[in-house]
Parts: structure tokens; sequence; C-alpha cells
């Protein structure tokens, strides 16, 4: 019974019941939301945000913020595009080195933030500037104009994104289910996961107990930069354009998953799962709005609204004034139900 | 008195910009005509008059992200309304009511709900742009009246704009109120010691809720600015504001982990970043590489800054250390002792 209530006590859970109410409500609202095809081609635009938001985990469990993965994302995809068009590479040697490219802008950051002692904010505040600068730098290397961005991929790099699985579920939400599977193992199941863990409750006594907390907390950049990488190779996959400014809005959906999750940005303690509950959550809310008539600049104001709700409802706990408002009501009401 | 001015942070903001304009100078001459100075501060005038919104907020020890789409919200209502013909001081009064309204309602997350302040301000700031796709059905805000336009040319002896003389009197204003006020002085103590200031007895979330009220208020009359300068408003304006003015404030020296830095640092901080792509033009760049220099800028000087600082810190703890265990010459005892 204990264990029961429990699993329904988990944020987890609550985020999946928040998830079947949305397709309950957009179901009855418009059928179309239903249609599995549909459903997943339009959450095919908000993978890319998902994949960020497992491990931009990693970096907020550490107590850090990560505002630049969305600059890695353009930067990414414009490499991608000048490597193959303007350099004329293979278009998966492209890939990698972008992937690469992404890993090491991450890293760069990281070493910054731990070597430094500069708070994350600031320094990924300066990296966002400056790979969305790059960005920009290396899409003035093509011979295409800017505004244009890289189109006509190879069908073979297009496939990346327009194969589907059992004819239904898109390669790259299959690619977003392994990263799941791969982060919660990395952070939940291995050492190396317990020392994130440890790093962001308390760094002096995980530096103490013989944890290298520079190299750990470096390293957690580095995989959210590599995880903007791969999503920013994902949505050039998809769109079939290489261009610099994209995912230049990403940081606040992003932020709203993690936090949404149940990932405290001081540090110490969430989950990918729940990371990945809720960016899918936040991605059928856009969806379900936006079938419904809802067109897509207004979509940040629910996203904000969902992102403000929350939080203020898990932070107002720790204010003692409404605490003793609160707690008056909930004696009065045992009183009364005794 | 030399020695305190040498001290404190901003002077490594004021050497820099001066270095950057005499180098930029010296590659290009004609970077340093008076005009072209006067152009360079006079175009900073909406970044500055945000910025010193944004660090009375990082120094209390919060953060204001949302600043970009408040001026945006801002500049989109008054814009319409003096473009309808509605009196100007309405049109300015009611972009002022906006960013208050926004302000408290960041400040009331903030200090009752708890909610983290870089958290509660994205939402808001989300939101808020939302809003002015609802106000303004996604289309620019355009032919604004000639002569509200011509306000923002009206110069001081052809060279200084009203605008930027009266950015200028709110830096030192604010200034003063922050160093020389009660109510000032508490700022500063809320973002170094919040625990501290609680038990003295300072009115910790009040404070808090008149920086964010005030952040509010300066990024609205940004946004009336903005309309004025620029002379249309797109559903995007400000996008962006919010993350170049944080900038400007750590370039100015003022630290995000509050208490540390004054708006003096942040009105020079903010005329650097309206600098630097006038910079690159005149250096025979083009100007799109604005925030690759701006990101390399801000690591570099924010990096070297927590090197020297810790640096000394270093420095300080081994000479009370050698002073306490004596092995320490009479030199070394000398500026211990001057420590």
């Amino acid at each position: 019974m204990n264990k029961v209530k429990k699993l329904f006590l988990r944020w987890e859970t609550i985020l999946v019941l928040v998830i079947l109410v949305e397709f309950v409500v957009f179901g009855t609202l418009n059928p179309k939301f239903l249609n599995i095809k549909r459903l997943f081609s339009g959450l095919n635009q908000f993978v890319p945000v998902c994949i960020i938001s497992l491990f931009v985990t990693f970096v907020m469990i550490t107590g850090g913020i990560d505002i630049q993965a969305g600059s890695i994302v353009g930067l990414t995809s414009i490499m991608v595009g000048v490597l193959w068009h303007d350099a004329g590479l293979n278009i998966f040697v492209a890939c990698v080195l972008s992937l690469v490219a992404g890993a090491l802008c991450g890293a760069l950051s990281g070493f910054f933030v731990a070597y430094t002692g500069v708070q994350p904010m600031v320094i990924t505040l300066g990296g966002s500037f400056l790979y969305s600068g790059m960005a920009l730098a290396v899409s003035n290397m093509s011979s295409n104009a800017a505004y244009q961005g890289i189109s006509d991929f190879p069908a073979a790099f297009r496939a990346l994104s327009k194969t589907e699985l059992f004819g239904a579920v898109p390669m790259q939400f299959v690619i977003f289910l392994v990263l799941v599977i791969l982060s919660y193992i990395l952070l939940h199941r291995t050492n190396y996961g317990r020392k994130i863990f440890l790093c962001g409750v308390n760094v002096n006594a995980a530096e103490f107990s013989g944890i290298n907390t520079r190299a750990v907390v470096m390293s957690t950049y580095m995989l959210s930069g590599l995880s903007a990488s791969i999503a920013g190779v994902l949505l050039t996959a998809y769109l079939g354009t290489a261009k610099a400014d994209m995912g230049a809005e990403y940081t606040l959906p992003i932020i709203t998953a993690v936090v949404l999750g149940g990932t405290s940005n001081l540090g110490g303690s969430g989950g990918v799962i729940g990371s990945a509950l809720a960016a899918l959550a936040v991605g059928f809310l856009r969806i379900g709005l936006s079938l419904n008539g809802l067109s897509t600049q207004y979509l940040d104001i629910p996203v904000g609204i969902l992102l403000v709700l929350t939080v203020s409802f898990r932070f107002a706990g720790t204010n003692p004034k409404l605490r003793k408002l609160f707690s008056r009501k909930r004696r009065q009401k045992m009183v009364g139900g005794s | 008195m030399l020695k305190k001015l040498l001290h404190s942070r901003e002077i490594t903001a004021v050497a820099f910009i001066i270095l950057m304009f005499l180098g930029v100078g010296a590659i290009n001459p004609a970077f340093l005509s008076p005009g072209n100075i006067w152009l360079c501060l006079n175009s900073s005038v909406v970044y500055t008059v945000v910025a010193v919104g944004v660090a009375l907020v990082i120094i209390t020890g919060e953060i204001d992200v949302s600043v970009g789409a408040t001026l945006g919200m801002a500049a989109a209502v008054s814009g319409s309304m003096i473009r309808d013909g509605q009196p100007w001081l309405l049109a300015i009064g009611a972009a002022l009511a906006i960013g208050l309204a926004i302000g408290l309602i960041n400040g009331f997350g903030v200090t009752v709900l708890k909610i983290p302040s870089i958290i509660m301000t994205l939402g808001i700031n989300g939101i808020v742009r939302g809003l002015i796709y609802v106000y303004t059905n996604g289309k620019w805000v355009e032919n604004i009246p000639f002569d509200f336009k011509n306000l923002s040319q009206g110069r001081l002896f052809g060279s200084i704009t009203y605008f930027y003389l009266g950015a200028i009197l709110l830096i030192v204003g604010a200034h003063l109120i922050l160093t020389r006020t009660k109510r000032g002085r508490y700022m500063a103590a809320v973002g170094d010691n919040i625990g501290g200031a609680t038990l003295l007895g300072i009115p910790v979330d009040m404070t808090k809720f008149a920086s964010f009220a005030l952040c509010g208020i300066l990024a609205a009359v940004g946004g009336a600015l903005y309309v004025s300068r620029v002379g249309f408003v797109t559903p995007i304006a400000g996008n962006g504001y919010e993350m170049k003015v944080i900038a400007a404030c750590v370039l100015g020296g003022i630290s995000l982990t509050g208490g540390v830095g004054t708006v003096l640092g942040a009105g020079v901080g903010a005329a650097i970043m309206a600098s630097i792509s006038r910079v690159l033009v005149f250096i025979g760049f083009s100007s799109n590489y604005d925030d690759t220099i701006t990101g390399v800028l801000l690591i570099i000087i924010v990096v070297s800054d927590a090197l020297i600082r810790r640096r000394a810190v270093e420095q300080a703890r081994r000479l009370r250390l050698a002073a306490r265990t004596q092995h320490a010459t009479d030199g070394e005892k000398g500026a211990a002792a001057h420590e």
C-alpha cells in the first residue's frame, strides 16, 4: 500500500497523468490529435528540445545552468551544411565533425565554469554569444546567402529523419528514446552519475571524498554540448536546410522541460526520466494547442505559464509565511475530517 | 583617493573602453572624430537605461531576463498609441504602467512564491513575448509621427542627445541613491549577504520587490526610447536585449552573485556593448562578427577577473599565514599589517 502511495506521489507519475490528460482533452477537442502519424510529425519539430533537455538535466544537477545549447544547435546545423556543400566532404563525415565541434564548444564552456569558478550563467551567456556568432561566421564562408541557408541534402542524410519504424515511429523519436535509456543508465546507474549528484549536493564534500569535481562538472557541459549538436544534426536532416540561427529560441522550452521534470535548479536532485516526460508534455501541449488553431507565435504564452505555475507550486512551500497560511487551513480541515 | 579609484571594479571597464577607442583610432583615425564618439555614446542610450534597471536587480542578488520582452511590449503599446494620435504623455504613461506591472509580477514570483528569479523571469519573458504577438497581431507598428521620432535627434551643443544626457543623469541619480541613501544601501546589503541583512532587520523582500519594479519601469522607458530612436516596432523588438544588457552589466564589473558593482559600471558596459559593432565596421570587419566579439570579450574579462581575484585572495592568505608563523621578514609583516 505504502509503495503504491509512494509511486503515486512521485513527480514522474504526475507528469504521466498530465500527458494522459492532454491526450484526453486535445483528443476530444480535435480527433486529429489522436492520429499517430500526425502526432509524431508534430513532435518531430520538438524532438531536438527533448534531446537537449536530457543532458541539460546533468548540468543542472551539478548546480549549473546551460543557456548556450540553442546556439550550438545553430552552429552544428550550419557546420554540417558548409562542410558538405562548400568543403565537399561526405555528409556523414561532416556530421561527425560537427558533433565533435559541438562537444568541444560544450567542453570549452565547461572548462571555464569548472576551473575558474565564474558563475555558469555568465559563461554560458558568453558562450551563447560566441557560438551563435561563430555560426554566422561559418555561414559567411558558404557560397549560399546566409538567409537562404543550405539545402538539397542527399537522400541518405534526410533518411535520418524520414525513415519510419513500423510505418509510424520516426527515426528521430527512436534516437530520442535510445538517448533517454543511455542517459538514464549514465546518470542513475553508474558511478559517474553518483558523482554528478554529489557535486550538486555539496561540491566540497565531493572534492574531499576524492572526486575530481572539476572534471565531472566540465564533462556535464560537454555532454550537453554534444546533445545540442545531435539535435542540430537531426533538425537539419528533418528540415532539409542548414541555417545559422536554428535553435535560437530553444532556451525557454529547454529550461522549462528540465525544471518541469523535477530537477532543482540549485542542484543535487532530479532525473532524466522526469525531463523526458516533461519535454514530451510540453511538446504535446504545443501540438494540441496549434491543432486547435492557436498560432505558433503564441505558444510561448502557455509554455511560460506552465513553467511559472509548476515552479510556484514547488517553491511556494519554502516561504514560511505562505506555509503558515496553508497549514492553518489544513489543520482545520483535518480537525473537521476526524 | 587614487588608490580607491584604481581598486574600483569599474576602472577595468573604463580603461578597456578608452583603450578600445584609442586602438581603433590608431587603425582608422576617423573613429576618433568627436562626431563618431558621440554617435557611439548616443546610440547606447537604450542599452544604458535598461542596463541600469537590470543592474539594480543583479546587485540585490537576483536576475531579470524578462527585460527584452518588457521593452518590446512597452514599445509596441506606446508606439501604437502615438501612431493613433493619443497624447504622448498618455502613451508613455501606459508604457511605464506595463513595465511596472511586469516588474511587480516578477517581484511577487521571486519574493512571495520563492521561485528562482532566472526561471520566473524566463517564463515571464516567454509569456510577454507571446502577448506582444496577441497585441500587435504579428504586424509591425509603423508610421510613428515624425515629431516623435525627431525627439531622439535633439542635441545639446550639437553633440550629446537629450536622451543620452537624461540617461547619464539617471545613472548619476541611481548611483547616488544606491550609495548615499539608506534604502539604496539595502540593495547591496541584501545582495551581499541575505541572511545577515535579514538579521539586521532590513526588509529583504521589499527591497527585492522594489528592484524588480524599478527594473520593469526602466525597461519600459527603454521601450519608449526605442520607439523614438528606431521609428517602428516589430513583434521581435527587444529580442535578445536581456542577454546583451546582462553582458553589459558583467562587463561593467557587476557580479552576478550580488552585492558587488555599481550602476556606473553598467553604464560603461552598455557603452562598450553599443560601440562594438561600430568598432568592427571601422577596422574593416563585417558587423556580423558582433556576437562573436561580444562573447569572447565577456568570457575573457570575466575569467581574467576571476583569476586575478583568486590570486589576490591566495596572496593575502599567504601573507597572513606568514605573519602568524613569525617566519616572515619585517617587510612582509608590514605588508600583512597593511592588509
